[in-house]
């Protein structure tokens, strides 16, 4: 089960070596089901206090919102600057 | 508009005012001018009873295959409320001028720094420590001197938003701080503004509008959003291509200049200037 992972600004730099243009790859258990966007972030270090935004197959959605195999996640920071 | 000339009189009151470039009808500065003064109008007011008679001010003859000519006049009766004066806000109200944009609020307490040399479109060497709303009207009165600007170069709060938004028919967030961002937004919706956001950090920006074609208002974010910690500056190229969707979601979404008038969701975009990139999302009402 694999899942399309993008970040954002300063998520970029929590995740070592990420590169914006590939994104990252989750891989899932087999048969693990009922993962939600925030677990997905955990499992990729991401603290749970720095997301602000997230995306789901190119809908804003909630943290509980369950991911599936191929779904692309998007996580956002807040952003500030003007 | 009332008492405005119709086509023939106007013909015969501009005389050789009126010229005609690709057979379009169109009346350059010195005959706007010189109209406005005949029948004790505006500029603007003039422009836009030449526009209804279709007939083109030459400063906007390049819009007229992208706009019509009611539209161009919608955009020179509408006022914009531009919160921060700085890099977004030095570039979008740069390009909302040219589009036709015929009043502004300028709102932005601060003075030019070197350091803003890198993105803002108004500061240069000359106007480093000068106030960046005084600047900016100056510059934008360059662009088109028959702008209206308010400029307030105080500090925005709860309370002055609300006064300084009434009779505005769009404001825009061109703020630096998260916290700056849900006050405006939270003014906005109090008064029934609509509401263009546009935040950016180094090769990103986030532009929505809420509030627009009567469509509810969203967030990006829940209520509470803790930490006001300092964003990392963006670069130029952030900077006017963040202030360019801007734009866009106001002659979309506000001014219906550009929309298809079908209902449309809310969008999020975001642009990445590093790939290029840029995403469309679909934002919910209740993210709570």
């Amino acid at each position: 089960m694999s899942i399309e992972i993008r970040l954002s600004t300063t998520l970029r730099d929590i995740v070592p070596g990420y590169e914006p243009e590939k994104g990252l790859r989750a891989e899932l258990a087999p048969g693990e089901e009922n993962v939600s966007a925030a677990l997905l972030a955990a499992r990729i270090g991401i603290p749970d206090a720095q997301i602000k935004i997230i995306m789901v197959n190119g809908r804003q959605s909630k943290r509980e919102t369950v991911v599936r195999d191929g779904d692309r996640v998007a996580y956002f920071p807040a952003v500030g600057g003007g | 508009m009332k008492n405005f000339p119709d086509r023939e009189y106007l013909q015969a009151l501009l005389g050789s005012f009126l010229e005609a470039s690709r057979s379009v009808p169109c009346v350059g500065l010195a005959g706007t001018r010189y109209l406005a003064q005949r029948l004790g109008l505006t500029e603007c007011e003039t422009m836009q009873g030449l526009l209804h008679q279709d007939i083109w001010p030459k400063r906007f003859l390049r819009n007229r295959d992208s706009f019509c000519a009611e539209a161009q006049a919608r955009l020179l009766g509408s006022r914009v409320l531009v919160a921060g004066c700085g890099g977004l806000g030095g570039h979008l109200t740069g390009l909302l001028a040219r589009l036709g944009v015929g009043a502004f609020v300028l709102c932005d307490y601060d003075v030019f720094d070197e350091s803003n040399l890198n993105r803002q479109l108004f500061c240069t060497e000359k106007t480093v420590g000068l106030p960046k709303v005084e600047v900016c009207r100056d510059r934008l009165m360059e662009i088109a001197s028959y702008l209206d600007v308010r400029i307030f170069p105080g500090r925005l709060d709860s309370g002055n938003l609300e006064d300084l938004l009434k009779g505005t028919d769009a404001c825009a967030d061109c703020l630096d701080s998260v916290s700056g961002k849900q006050m405006l937004k939270a003014a906005a919706d109090r008064v029934g503004v609509p509401y263009l956001h546009g935040a950016v950090d180094r090769h990103e920006g986030l532009a929505y509008c809420s509030g627009g074609g009567g469509q509810p208002t969203s967030s990006l974010y829940a209520a509470q959003t803790a930490g006001d910690g300092e964003s990392a500056a963006a670069h130029v190229l952030t900077v006017a291509g963040t202030a360019v969707l801007m734009a866009s979601l106001l002659l979309r979404d506000v001014l219906a200049i550009t929309a298809t008038g079908q209902t449309r969701e809310q969008h999020l975009f975001h642009l990445d200037v590093s790939l290029p990139e840029l995403e469309r999302f679909v934002m919910e009402q209740d993210m709570r």
